[in-house]
């Protein structure tokens, strides 16, 4: 026992002496290289390992490695591996995440290598780049995608209750009625799912409404004006109105779920579902697709996934590269061809849209980005957002008025905001 | 447990010639334990101990802040309702104890079979918690559920049993129940084939019928059994985490807030809001709730618990 | 000893005594045992449905038209052979290491005189009070102090060196008559010597319920997998499953294909060694 333990631990202290001499020494760009790249599991993963089999092709001598985790255990992994030490070499990013990981000097810095490739950052959307701006003056990855919001919606249910589809000047009105009309709960059918999302939901609808979710000064939360509360009640009235499964039954069943189950006529989301929705054969010739009814005023908000290195990597020049790879416009042709999503590298939507030729009107997704607001992702957001079902679920089974909700979530938000 | 320490020592003593000298084989043959139980269970602990009065950042070293950590505990909603989603659990777990020691005693008295029951009991021990979560999340489904289905069969209004926070805990408490019903089988059962026969035949003399024996006899006698069965689902029980992990798991659930255990909230300061010295805080008061618990039970047996 | 023959002599008196009433204690089991395995076949059922079948209303008892697309939309998507291999070499390690340690201290505190010895063994009781979360942060920062993070002895390191099993085995040896042990020294063997050649093959039942006991809690175990191996080829199947379960959100049949696959081999070794099982429960009472 004790030499193993021995063993164990000159093992261990070679590796790191090794480990410690090779890093500094220039390492010549034909040495093989083998670095791990991390995405969360979905409908993007066979494009994800075309973007990877394009880049070997060029780069022969890097080998990199995709692994795919579960959207749930996404984060925590992440966290963990990178407080670990252990973290992949490449990962997606989302804009809500990133500051803990820029602030913890977590992240590889690769604005050199952009300018050295010569890089066009007008290709990004402007909105996308912005949300990843740390202030800090380092790039630390390039979108990936992008998304806006739009109604998804199912024609069979419409016809069915004999209601109009949506159409581009729907207004909340409109859209609500419709709602109540598309609801059948004898038939287990509702006209639309209500859940507790701040993305495809509430978000969109306060920006709708004239308000916004963080101060522009990025220090307090601004749900508990008037705009905001208008925002958020066009999303209680639904469930009110009965036309939404309760949120136990959508905590039981996804609401996305019960949109491809054919139980829901109208679901309200990103452009990411759309390979999902179009590889689904028994659904597909009664998915379409508007764009989200006006309040005050047109609006959506707008994210996209980047992909960022870890600064602890062994290879940073490889990653440099492979990051501006998988953003750049070969990796958005290959996903755009796939439909895996809509890339964020300008150009390249017709060829998204054309991969999935019987959804005619995805157009409306990029329409929409005239209009998009960047996602609030101000301060701590992931911590901020994550209190939302705490706070919001009495107002969304009307056990709380909007307001006294509002009011105390916008406090706790405040909290976390003031905590940095 | 100090009595089983102090027995060794007694008969070590009446050994004479070469055992009472010092074996010197002896260091060796604990230092593997001993080195494994100093790295990875008391260094673990003292530094849980100290991080409890730190702010640990996720990245970066920590720094200390007294007790902050231990008030903020005291103050967060989150804590208390955790406390009592755990405490109800465990209460209605203990609820197992009386039906594992009927099992136990129907078991016995059978002269067949036996071997089988106590296999079907137990199968439920042996398989993945992770596996036992998702098939019971499918059963107490709200819409499509088995249960829900049984029920309306004979009128009984359907739930959301794990997307309703007013019935979670029930929900995990009658799985932990069926989950716990076979290892509490076995060791009642160990305990009944401890009791000597001889005092049923006497008593069956005495004309005692089947249920007074089990009144008079096995439960008396049982006893001590009976209370380190329930000590040891108690301390179990307040230590739940898998069931909360696996059958409310999913991002979006909006009753999670509402179904948390102590275990629970500990995992998620320590690994999903990496909030370390918060962790560690959580970590330290369970184990204070753990011991208060413990010792009031070893206080309360003398009150029933009978040895001979 | 005279557990066993008691048991044996009441069972005798109570086949003679009382058959009447058997019928009615075994109706009364039979259907508690049919209500504890519910769930079980509820699995099993619909494993093999479609995931149409299963969301429509009412439930089908009976898969409609039995299938194994589940098993096979499993089989695809999860890397079952690689997740089971982690599983069962970190549990050999664990139980090979736990056995190890645990027999040479449990014999050294049962039959070895020291000084020290008593303030030892309360350190090894008290460990065995602490919930074990309060060892998670510290034993992972020490995983990845020794750069073991997300490899096999990560996984395996941690249960060798549980207090429990030297408090077992110490059990056993201190129950074992002197009489072996001094014929043995007397013959001119050594400490260890005797300790191997003689005490250790006393003890194979008591270390057969360890090893059995182990293996269980290492087959089961999510929390420290999770935290320590929750990507890439080191995942053992309680993860792979969580994972899982994440991947497929509702579709149960593949859910509960992959539940009853990963469970199967546990069960398989504990019908064949439920003596061992039973013998290790009843002797420690621990829980997993």
């Amino acid at each position: 026992m004790h030499k193993k333990w021995l063993t164990a631990a000159a093992a261990v202290a070679t590796v790191g002496l090794l480990a410690a001499c090779s890093t500094p020494s220039e390492a010549p760009s034909d040495e093989p290289v083998t670095i791990t790249y991390q995405v969360w599991a979905g409908t993007q993963t066979p494009a994800m390992q075309e973007i990877v089999d394009a880049f070997e092709e060029e780069n022969p001598n890097i080998t990199v490695e995709l692994q795919e985790l579960p959207w749930p255990q996404y984060w925590s992994t992440l966290q963990t591996s990178a407080a670990g030490g252990t973290a992949p070499d490449a990962f997606w990013m989302l804009a809500q995440q990133i500051k803990p990981y820029a602030e913890g000097k977590q992240l590889l810095d690769i604005t050199d290598a952009i300018e050295a490739e010569g890089v066009d950052l007008a290709n990004y959307p402007q909105a996308v780049l912005d949300l990843y701006d740390q202030g800090d003056g380092a790039i630390y990855g390039l979108p990936k995608d992008f998304d806006t919001n739009a109604i998804w919606y199912n024609k069979a249910l419409f016809d069915a209750a004999g209601v109009d589809y949506p159409t581009d000047s729907w207004t909340w009105e409109d859209f609500r009625t419709a709602a109540k009309e598309l609801t059948n709960a004898e038939a287990g059918v509702w006209g639309v799912a209500a859940p507790i999302d701040y993305q495809g939901g509430y978000y969109n609808s306060i920006f709708q409404a004239g308000g916004q979710v963080i101060s522009d000064d990025g220090k307090t939360a601004e749900l508990d004006t008037p705009e905001a509360i208008a925002g958020i009640k066009f999303w209680t009235d639904l469930m009110a109105d009965g036309s939404s499964p309760t949120l136990q039954q959508l905590s039981d069943t996804e609401a996305e779920t019960q949109f491809e189950q054919g139980k829901i006529a109208m679901y309200l989301s990103g452009a990411y579902w759309a390979l999902k929705l179009y590889d689904n054969a028994e659904i597909r010739p009664n998915i379409d697709v508007a764009p989200l009814p006006i309040g005050e005023q047109r609006a959506t908000v707008t994210s996209g996934i980047a992909n960022v290195g870890y600064v602890g990597t062994k290879h940073p020049d490889e990653v440099a590269k492979f990051l501006i790879f998988a953003s750049g416009e070969t990796a958005a042709n290959i996903q755009a061809k796939a439909g895996a999503v809509l890339p964020a590298f300008k150009g390249t939507e017709q060829t998204w849209m054309d991969a999935m030729p019987e959804f005619t009107n995805l157009q409306v997704f990029i329409d929409a980005i005239e209009y998009a607001v960047p996602l609030p992702v101000q301060g701590n957001a992931a911590e901020w957002q994550g209190l939302q079902t705490e706070f919001l679920t009495p107002a969304w089974n009307g056990q709380e008025s909007v307001e006294d909700a509002a009011r105390k979530y916008t406090e706790a938000i405040d909290k976390v905001l003031a905590e940095g | 447990m100090s009595s089983s320490v102090v027995k060794p020592v007694r008969q070590v003593r009446r050994r004479t010639g070469f055992a009472a000298r010092t074996d010197w084989w002896a260091y060796a043959m604990i230092a593997p334990a001993f080195i494994g139980l100093a790295a990875l269970y008391l260094w673990p602990f003292l530094s849980t101990f100290l991080k409890s009065f730190m702010n640990v950042p996720v990245f970066g070293p920590g720094e200390f802040n007294g007790v902050d950590n231990y008030t903020k505990l005291i103050g967060d909603d989150a804590f208390w309702r955790a406390l009592g989603n755990t405490a109800l659990y465990t209460g209605i777990v203990l609820l197992g104890i009386p039906l594992a020691i009927v099992f136990a005693a129907l078991i016995q008295q059978v002269s067949r079979g036996r071997a089988v029951y106590r296999v079907l009991f137990f199968l439920p021990v042996v398989t993945l918690p992770v596996a036992i979560g998702m098939v019971w999340r499918f059963i107490l489904n709200g819409d499509f559920g088995l249960l829900n289905w049984v029920f309306s069969l004979v009128g009984i209004p359907g739930q959301y049993w794990v997307a309703d926070d007013r019935f979670t805990i029930y929900a995990f408490a009658v799985v932990g129940i069926w989950m716990g019903l076979g290892v509490n089988l076995i060791i009642l059962g160990a305990g009944l084939q401890n009791i000597p026969v001889e005092l049923y035949e006497a008593s069956s003399l005495d004309g005692a019928n089947r249920v007074r024996q089990f009144f008079s006899i096995t439960l008396p006698l049982l006893s001590p059994t009976i209370f380190f069965v329930t000590v040891l689902t108690t301390i179990s029980a307040l230590q739940m985490f898998d069931l909360v992990f696996i059958m409310l798991g999913s991002v979006n659930n909006t009753a999670i807030d509402g179904s948390k255990t102590i275990v629970y909230l500990f995992y998620e300061a320590a690994f999903v809001q990496f909030k370390q010295g918060f962790a560690a805080t959580i970590a330290i008061v369970l184990l204070v709730i753990i011991m208060a618990v413990t010792a009031l039970q070893f206080r309360l047996q003398k009150k029933w618990v009978i040895y001979d | 000893m005279t557990r066993r023959e008691s048991g044996t002599k009441r069972r005798a008196s109570r086949r003679s005594g009382a058959s009447a009433g058997q019928w009615r204690i075994h109706l009364i089991l039979v259907i508690s045992v049919a209500l504890m395995v519910v769930p079980f076949v509820w699995e099993i059922l619909t494993a093999f449905k479609t995931n149409n079948e299963v969301s429509s209303l009412p439930p089908t008892l009976f898969p409609a038209n039995p299938t194994t697309a589940a098993f096979e939309t499993f089989f695809a998507t999860v890397p079952f052979w690689m997740q089971f291999g982690v599983s069962a070499a970190s549990l050999v390690m664990r139980v090979i290491g736990q056995v190890l340690v645990a027999a040479l201290a449990g014999y050294a505190f049962a039959r070895l005189t020291f000084p020290g010895r008593n303030v030892l063994f309360v350190l090894f009781l008290l460990m065995l009070m602490v919930p074990s979360q309060l060892f998670l942060i510290g034993q992972f920062d020490l995983m990845k102090g020794l750069g073991l993070l997300n490899t096999l002895p990560a996984l395996a390191i941690p249960g060798m060196f549980s207090a429990f099993g030297t408090f077992l085995l110490r059990q056993a040896f201190l129950t074992m008559p002197k009489e072996y042990e001094e014929a043995a020294r007397l013959d001119g063997a050594g400490t260890l010597r005797t300790f191997w050649s003689v005490m250790l093959p006393m003890a194979r039942s008591m270390i057969a319920a360890l090893a059995v006991l182990t293996s269980l809690y290492s087959w089961n175990d999510l929390l420290w997998p999770l935290i320590v191996s929750p990507a890439g080829d080191n995942r053992p199947l309680t993860v792979g499953l969580a994972s899982m379960q994440g991947q497929f959100g509702t579709d149960y049949p593949t859910l509960m294909a992959g539940a009853l696959i990963c469970t199967l081999p546990l069960v398989i070794v504990f019908i064949a060694l439920q003596r061992q099982f039973f013998a290790g429960i009843a002797s420690s009472g621990l829980k997993g």
